[in-house]
């Protein structure tokens, strides 16, 4: 199904290079920590930036870990059913529980980001860094999760999911 | 019957949290059945950072703060919260309530859609606690030091120190561990209840960042427009009455901890009246910078200045017997041009 | 609608939703959605997205997580840790039980490397299950040893768990860190003892093995310097500076991260397949326990605000129990869940609840957390929902059978008891190493 390519590869590439951000903000941590102790001269910056771009990462991927299963889900129940019964209640799951929770985090992130994009926000202190960024970040986040969750709920309509176990 | 749902910035672990519990105990009390406010600590409904958001957004009724924390959205909320060695407590009552302040605040959180009854104010603040003696600026030369706001960490700077910002959970480990070389957090009570004796040995004052400070609630617009005028009255005398209240409590508060830190043996030193002066010089300045890059925050401070000069005559007129001094402060020329842009 | 009819509400949406087979991250945030909505307070779910953002976007404590994990990646993808067991294992061979008392060794020594408890059963398995069977060790020690010790991960310090219950309560990292070392060593130390006992009783269940392999003494120490020392600098390394209080955790788990991969690098094990690997399973295992943060941030969120958590408190209180008891009962409400879920909901559920309580009563939160973290090795072992079982369903040979996992496991529940009850009599074993450490 098209929609399902489409929703999947979307999140897989924004998977794979959000994935790249921790080598970033370990970098940025590093920074400090040398300018700091090494130089005695820590930044005004990194502290905050850090956290940031932390936001950035692991709000992003959501949609991804929801593509290749990797939210721990208990399914002792439903692995000794039948394969049809299983799709269905595996099915059920999605309108009852994640389209709600997923419609709500988007439809208040986006209120919540574009409350902050109209203020200008920035942290407050000395150095004023814009916080409107990870703000916008989570809002599409929220949506990309959402449109994940189409893509999985589709998938178990068609038919039977090969089997991906992949907790942490 | 209008039923709320109230947070706070604070903890319950703050003492802080005393005079948002003050204030609605006594809301509750003179609103009757009119209007049943629940407050729940901070931290628990919503993060502090994100009190006013959930006003603004009318998800809860009204929120507790400070309203320094709101100075990332417009700087003109830090001489609301607080001023870099301006105003003592008995200034901003005087403001609020005679001089139009009351009216500045819900100016300014009127932009958000928010009614602001401020109803706390403390005076002075501790000033800095560190491992190594503060006597004089050459001190603070290359000095990591905690502190929040704008105006103070800009000044902080001048003074050839610099500003980490940190919040306040995360204070007492890193002045343990060396992250920092010293902070300041609130009023001597509260460091005490934040357990800084056992993390410095020294104790600068007088808390010069901080000369007094409003807390208040933020009350979303619609939540208060459905409230009859006289329940809106009772509000207004809780907030007053709780502000009173607030200044005899927190000073009788600081000085049994000042107390308490002594016999701690924490060292405690005093900045000497000519430090004094050059910081009030370059308070001043910052002030000034600050004020120019916004119109809201240099109408803010006009204000402020204008009563500062104005009260002048009679305050000092009742020397020794006056309320607190009058600083020589920011130009009112600059600020007036300034609030004009 | 009063709070003790909407804790009884959510309660039952979220046993439903989880035995749905439904991921416990969106059974949790699907929750709170529903339960606002039955509890007529729509008005409220902006809440959710300010936790969100606030508790768990704007947290600089919890970015340790994905760089701990990055970390344990780093070393066990590149096969430094492989090495590492290879050369323990050929000095302990020769004794009685002493492939047992490898494995313990190896987990211990993983555990402080990681935080990551499916890193360490898996790495351990993969290596360890094969000679164990081979050489005539039971299928039950062998699986049950191998499941409990690479918990141990989990609660040894750095360990994910104590990152996030120190970001929810109102204890450092450090100190709980600090607090956790000595139980999770002793735990450790308890499995070893537990081995060379049956190794002594019943040395037909873990019997001497007599090695292949040829290799003389001085070559052995060489190879333990090579493969076991860089690795072990490093762990001491890490804790050390944390302990120590030259580096908070965030920052000792970035400087982590940056010398794993150099130990990879000039061990001339990087491989640029390898490496976009890690990125790609940091980025996995991160997303998972940090979106269970955020469903269970906007159920704990709506669970206060419609009055449940006072309700559940007020429940708890009306116990009128000795602390003690009450205790007592609050671990056996955390072994139950155990059995059910997840840690990380486990954690995020009861602290809001269990903390306020213990903080009334004057009760060490320190001791009262090492504790309950103690108490949750449990969760990775008990049935039916165990992570450690679910692993080493997935790398066990045929022959092994999953109730020789669930028996094999039994005995190391029991030393996890033990070990509770351990630090209730000597609480001493938590509060020691934070006095030395964190007292002027
Ligand atoms: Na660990
Ligand atoms: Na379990």
């Amino acid at each position: 199904m098209p929609l399902i390519r489409l929703i999947d590869g979307i999140n897989e590439i924004v998977g794979r290079a959000v994935s790249w951000v921790a080598i970033i903000f370990a970098g940025l941590i590093i920074y400090d920590v040398v300018l700091r102790y090494v130089f005695n001269a820590p930044t005004l910056w990194a502290f905050d930036l850090t956290k940031h771009l932390y936001g950035f990462y692991f709000i992003l991927l959501g949609g991804y870990a929801l593509r290749h299963q990797a939210h721990v889900r208990v399914d002792l129940v439903t692995e000794n059913l039948p394969s049809m019964p299983r799709r269905i209640v595996e099915m059920l799951g999605y309108p009852l529980f994640f389209f709600p929770f997923a419609w709500v985090f988007t439809y208040h992130s986006y209120l919540f980001a574009q409350r902050s994009w109209m203020q200008g926000e920035t942290t407050y202190g000395s150095i004023q860094l814009p916080v409107y960024p990870v703000k916008i970040a989570m809002a599409v986040a929220a949506a990309l999760l959402l449109l994940q969750g189409i893509s999985e709920f589709l998938k178990l309509a068609i038919g039977p999911r090969e089997e991906s176990k992949d907790v942490g | 019957q209008e039923n709320w749902t109230m947070t706070t910035v604070w903890p319950a672990s703050l003492e802080l949290i005393e005079m948002d519990r003050k204030f609605v105990e006594l809301a509750n009390l003179l609103t009757g059945d009119a209007l049943a406010i629940e407050l729940f600590d901070g931290g628990t409904l919503v993060p502090a950072g994100e009190v006013f958001g959930a006003v603004e957004s009318g998800t809860v009724q009204a929120g507790a703060d400070w309203p320094g924390y709101w100075a990332g959205r417009d700087t003109a909320f830090s001489p609301l919260a607080t001023h870099a060695s301006l105003f003592n407590a008995v200034d901003y009552v005087n403001w609020i309530q005679q001089w139009g302040g009351f009216e500045i605040y819900n100016e300014i959180y009127g932009q958000y859609g928010m009614v602001y009854l401020p109803y706390g104010v403390t005076n002075n603040e501790s000033g800095f606690r560190t491992n190594t003696p503060i006597e004089t600026t050459d001190d603070l030369q290359g000095m990591r030091l905690r502190l929040s706001g704008l105006e103070q960490g800009r000044l902080l700077t001048q003074l050839g120190g610099s500003q980490v910002s940190m919040a306040g959970g995360e204070i007492y480990q890193a002045l343990e561990r060396g992250v920092i070389d010293g902070s300041e957090f609130s009023t001597p009570n509260v460091d005490w209840s934040a357990g800084f004796q056992q993390v410095t040995t020294h104790w600068s004052t007088p808390g010069w960042h901080q000369s007094s400070s409003i807390f208040g609630v933020m009350i979303n617009k619609a939540s208060w427009d459905a409230l009859s005028e006289e329940t809106q009255a009772q509000l207004r005398v809780a907030a007053d009455a709780t502000m009173l209240w607030s200044l005899a409590f927190t000073e009788r508060r600081s000085n049994e901890a000042y107390a308490q830190f002594q016999e701690a043996g924490v060292e405690i030193t005093r900045l000497d009246d000519a430090t004094l002066a050059t910081i009030q010089e370059m308070a001043n300045a910052t002030i000034e910078e600050v004020a120019c890059e916004n119109p809201n925050s240099a109408r803010v401070y006009l204000s402020q200045v204008a009563y500062l000069n104005d009260y002048a005559n009679w305050r000092d007129a009742s020397a020794p017997f006056n309320l607190g001094r009058t600083p020589v402060g920011p130009d009112m020329d600059v600020l007036a041009a300034c609030a004009e842009q | 609608m009063s709070g003790e009819t909407i804790a009884i509400i959510m309660a039952g949406i979220l046993v439903l939703g989880l035995f749905m087979g439904h991921p416990l991250a969106f059974v949790l945030g699907g929750t709170a959605i529903l339960g606002a909505v039955i509890a007529g307070r729509t008005q409220i779910l902006g809440i959710v997205v300010n936790r969100i953002y606030g508790d768990v976007l704007d947290n600089y404590v919890l970015i340790a997580i994905p760089l701990f994990v990055l970390m344990a990646r780093f070393l066990s993808d590149s096969g430094v840790t492989d090495k590492m067991f290879e050369a323990l294992r050929l000095l302990m061979a020769r004794v009685t039980g002493g492939l047992g008392l490898a494995v313990v060794l190896i987990s211990i020594l993983l555990a402080a490397t990681t935080g990551i408890i499916g890193a360490s059963i898996t790495v351990i398995g993969v290596m360890a299950l094969k000679p164990m069977l081979q050489y005539g060790y039971s299928k039950r020690l062998s699986t049950g040893l191998i499941a409990a010790s690479g918990c141990l991960g989990i609660l040894i310090p750095p360990s994910i768990m104590l990152i996030l219950m120190a970001s929810n309560s109102s204890l450092s990292v450090g100190v709980l860190f600090a607090g956790a070392m000595m139980p999770g060593m002793v735990l450790g130390l308890l499995y070893a003892l537990y081995v060379a006992a049956v190794a002594f009783f019943r040395p037909d269940l873990a019997p001497a093995v007599k090695l292949e392999e040829k290799i003389g003494r001085g070559a052995l120490i060489k190879m333990l310097i090579i493969e076991a020392l860089p690795p072990l600098v490093l762990i001491f390394g890490i804790l050390g500076t944390m302990l120590m209080g030259i580096a908070t955790a965030t920052e000792a788990s970035a400087v982590g991260a940056l010398l794993a991969l150099l130990i990879v690098i000039t061990r001339g094990r990087f491989e640029w397949r390898t490496f976009t690997g890690a990125l790609k399973e940091t980025a996995r295992t991160s997303a998972m326990i940090l979106f269970i943060v955020v469903g269970a941030t906007a159920f704990t969120g709506v669970f206060n605000i419609t009055g449940g958590l006072r309700a559940t408190q007020a429940l708890l209180r009306g116990l009128e129990m000795e602390p003690w008891m009450l205790i007592t009962v609050m671990m056996l409400i955390v072994f139950v869940l155990g059995m059910f879920l997840d840690w990380t909901g486990i954690v995020l559920l009861s602290f809001p609840i269990f903390l306020p309580v213990i903080q009334e009563m004057g009760i060490d939160p320190l001791w009262f957390i090492v504790l309950m973290a103690v108490v949750l090795q449990t969760s990775f072992l008990t049935p039916p929902f165990g992570y450690a079982l679910f692993y080493m369903r997935a790398i066990a040979p045929d022959g092994v059978k999953i109730s020789d996992i669930i028996i094999g496991v039994l005995p190391f529940i029991g030393l996890i008891v033990l070990m509770a009850i351990a630090i209730a009599i000597f609480p001493q074993l938590v509060t020691w190493l934070p006095g030395l450490l964190y007292t002027n």
